[in-house]
């Protein structure tokens, strides 16, 4: 049988490289990448009647008629069906933290018809949002990542208070688990700076809630084999549960990452930018999930446990 | 025995069957006495699917800086914005109102093949302050039906009307508003009321006409009372945009969203293929896996995923983007239970129990597990619905939904199906439930 017990500190060296890269990169980047939903901006797209635009003369005009600055790129979209492509003007005020006034929208949207070639009645795409209700949303989305660690620790709690052996213990280190998922996911976000907004902490929160899944059914196994042989020592007991449950941990993720890699490779394909920054999360976080289960949450119990029995005085546990 | 597996088998496949026509059928189903049961199609599209407008305005005064608004006021400006949109024939709209942060939301959906070109003037003109004017009624035209004011002057505007107030006559039991003028209004009330005895004075909120009452005697004491409203609330609505007139403020967008309908509509066809897709290779995936059970958990799956639909179809929650994608991560998270269950049987199986008990305690032993796994999931949920705001929380909707019937599919329909299915003779090879070496563990 395969020892991943003994091969323990190779499997926890993984993801602490990938959390430190992700603290480099937090570094480097300079903090996270904020969304312009957590910190304020406007993005005005605009649908284009084909795909011979200059975005630099765009650029020029715009921030000439609000007098602030603006970046300007052009995007293409498979369109579902037939095989016309939409072509798109993306509008960036360049400077974070500040959002347009819906006079300055106006004047974006009067300009770029004027000298452009819009495509007629297509609606603007508009994302503009005051750094005020930013900061806000950012607010109640720290919140709500505080509330579910919290209510899911209490429920692990309560579930594990009952457990013969282990009990609490095992419940501390599904926790960990845990925290080492949301890690690794903001470590990639801070690694690739992919800009943070609702949709991440959706995933996260999905993430937290999903991803104790795999540990609980390791963690049945351990203690229903310990009950079949008693005499067997706990590593080699925790090695066996895991490699028995492995498959079903496995496909329960692999399950989920189908249906999720599926979307997600859509929307990269037609350009849906929501769907897209939505998928990307829940990826890796389930991978990271099931990884932690499998190599992180398991046998770090086993090694408290070891580290427990050593120590005579401590009755409890 | 196996007469009535079968017809506990078929009675689940009926039921889902039946359910997924439900939910596919293009208008709903009608039956008779209970009403129409909404379909797929009939689900609530948010704007980031069929296109909108949508925008958080906080007040501003006239200068540009904050200003705190009463409860009253807010309920005012909703009135006003209702008006608005009223007059440009936008009725499928939302307009709610944040009383605990002083702001008002507006949600515009388009019609089909509608566009709005520029959305930050039509914000623009749905927040501008109200003006509201009592101006004399050009009868000339009003005798071929247009009720329009003479150009000129208005004889009094909002900011001269002291309190509107709506009040039941005692005697008539009419719907009445009374109104109170300061004393600017009352004497230019009085020039006018004199002179348009007979004559109708027309209220207009901006361009619209709220109301045109019959002047009956000259008013000269400020206070008059508008009779003749319908209903309660008719009059109720007249008095609260009278005095929403003297609103001092406007509305400025804190934060706009607008999303045209093309690439909402682009966007959805996509998101449906994909779930379609996603479905078939988890369904694939299963079959490969878990042969029998396999395919019995894909017939759960489907019931799970149209369950879902009609709920989400019968709650009337509005599907978003990102609501989608939760329907989709509810597909690989359905079949979850049925993975940990019929791994839990396959290893009874190797171990060389009887297929039928070892189909029952498998799903005894697995029981807890999935349970857990579900509440915890709950929990972030709950949690997003009450956090998230507009397309995250139709993710959250969805994917409360989702885990709770793919529990119940999990241990009612999988575990119904596999028990009547597993008394069939044909049934009971193990090569069926994916187990090896089948010859040498065979009791």
């Amino acid at each position: 049988m395969f020892d991943l017990y003994g091969k323990r500190f190779w499997l926890f060296g993984l993801s602490i490289l990938v959390i430190l890269a992700g603290v480099v990169g937090y570094f480097v980047n300079g903090g996270f990448n904020l969304d312009i939903q957590f910190e304020g901006g406007s993005i005005v797209s605009l649908q284009m009647e084909d795909g011979n635009f200059d975005t630099a003369k765009a650029e020029e005009e715009v921030s000439k008629a609000i007098n602030k600055k603006v970046t300007a790129q052009k995007s293409e979209t498979a369109a579902s069906e037939g095989k016309e492509k939409i072509y798109m003007l993306v509008l960036n005020v360049a400077e974070k933290k500040q959002s347009l006034s819906t006079e300055e929208l106006t004047k974006v949207v009067d300009t770029v018809s004027k000298s452009f070639n819009i495509k007629k009645d297509a609606q603007p795409e508009i994302r503009n949002v005051s750094p005020f209700i930013g900061e806000e949303l950012l607010r109640s989305a720290i919140w709500s990542i505080i509330i579910v660690s919290i209510l899911i620790i209490l429920y692990i709690w309560f579930r594990f208070r009952t457990m013969s052996s282990g009990g609490p213990s095992a419940g501390v280190f599904g926790v960990v688990g845990l925290i080492h998922d949301a890690l690794v996911m903001i470590s990639v976000y801070a690694i690739f700076n992919i800009p943070v907004n609702e949709s991440f902490i959706a995933a996260i929160l999905t993430i937290l809630g999903y991803s104790i899944n795999d540990t609980i059914i390791i963690y049945d196994r351990i203690r229903e084999n310990s009950k079949l042989s008693r005499k067997t020592p706990l590593p080699e007991l925790a090695n066996k549960s895991i490699i028995q449950t492995l498959r079903r941990t496995v496909n329960t993720t692999v399950t989920v990452l189908i249906s999720v890699i599926t979307v997600y490779a859509f929307a990269v394909y037609y350009n849906i930018d929501s769907v897209r920054i939505f998928t990307f999360p829940l990826i890796i976080g389930m991978i990271s999930g099931c990884y932690s289960s499998i190599c992180i949450v398991s046998p770090l119990w086993v090694m408290w446990k070891q580290h427990q029995s050593k120590k005579p005085t401590v009755s409890k546990a | 025995m196996k007469g009535k597996d079968l017809v506990k088998f078929f009675a689940v496949v009926a039921v889902i069957a039946i359910m997924t026509y439900l939910a596919f059928a293009p208008n709903g189903t009608e039956i008779p006495g209970v009403g129409t049961i909404p379909s797929a199609y009939d689900i609530r599209q948010a704007a980031d699917l069929k296109g909108g407008l949508d925008a958080v305005l906080a007040p501003k005064d006239k200068d540009g800086k904050a200003y705190a608004p009463s409860n009253d006021e807010l309920n005012q400006a909703k009135s006003i914005i209702e008006h608005r949109l009223d007059a440009k024939g936008v009725l499928d709209r939302v307009v709610a109102v944040d009383y605990g942060k002083k702001r008002l939301t507006v949600q515009i959906p388009l019609k089909k093949g509608t566009t709005i070109e520029n959305p930050g003037s039509t914000i623009d003109d749905l927040g501008k302050m109200a003006w509201l004017t009592f101006r004399e009624i050009d009868e000339e035209k009003a005798a071929n039906g247009e009720l329009v004011a003479v150009e000129g002057d208005p004889i009094i505007e909002g900011k001269n009307v002291k309190k509107a107030q709506y009040q039941r006559d005692p005697q008539d039991g009419s719907h009445d508003v009374a109104l109170e003028l300061d004393d600017e209004g009352t004497k230019k009330f009085a020039e006018a009321t004199s002179r348009l005895i007979g004559k109708r004075i027309g209220i207009f909120m901006d361009d619209m006409l709220l109301s045109a009452p019959n002047v009956r005697v000259a008013i000269t004491d400020g206070k008059c009372v508008i009779e003749g409203q319908d209903t309660v609330e008719e009059a109720v609505r007249l008095a609260q945009d009278i005095q929403a007139g003297a609103m001092p403020f406007k509305l400025d967008a804190e934060s706009t969203s607008s999303i045209s309908p093309i690439l909402g509509s682009n966007a959805l066809s996509v998101a449906i293929t994909s779930g379609i897709v996603a479905f078939i290779l988890v369904c694939l995936f299963m079959l490969v896996f878990y042969r029998l059970p396999g395919t019995i958990a894909c017939i759960a799956l489907l019931g799970h995923t149209v369950m879902q639909l009609l709920a989400i179809s019968w709650l009337n929650i509005t599907m978003s983007l990102p609501g989608i994608a939760g329907i989709i991560l509810s597909i690989g998270m359905g079949v979850d239970a049925n993975v940990i269950i019929f791994e839990r049987v396959k290893e009874e199986l190797a171990a060389g129990k009887t297929l039928r008990s070892a189909i029952d305690v498998g799903f005894k032993r697995a029981f807890t597990a999935v349970l857990d796994g579900n509440v915890t999931t709950l929990i972030a949920a709950a949690v997003l619905l009450y956090f998230g705001t507009g397309p995250i929380k139709s993710f959250a909707y969805t994917l409360i939904v989702g885990v709770i019937l793919s529990f119940l599919t999990a241990v009612t329909a999988s575990r119904i199906m596999l028990q009547s299915v597993s008394g069939l003779n044909i049934a009971k090879h193990k090569w069926l439930y994916g187990v090896k070496g089948v010859k040498e563990q065979n009791v």
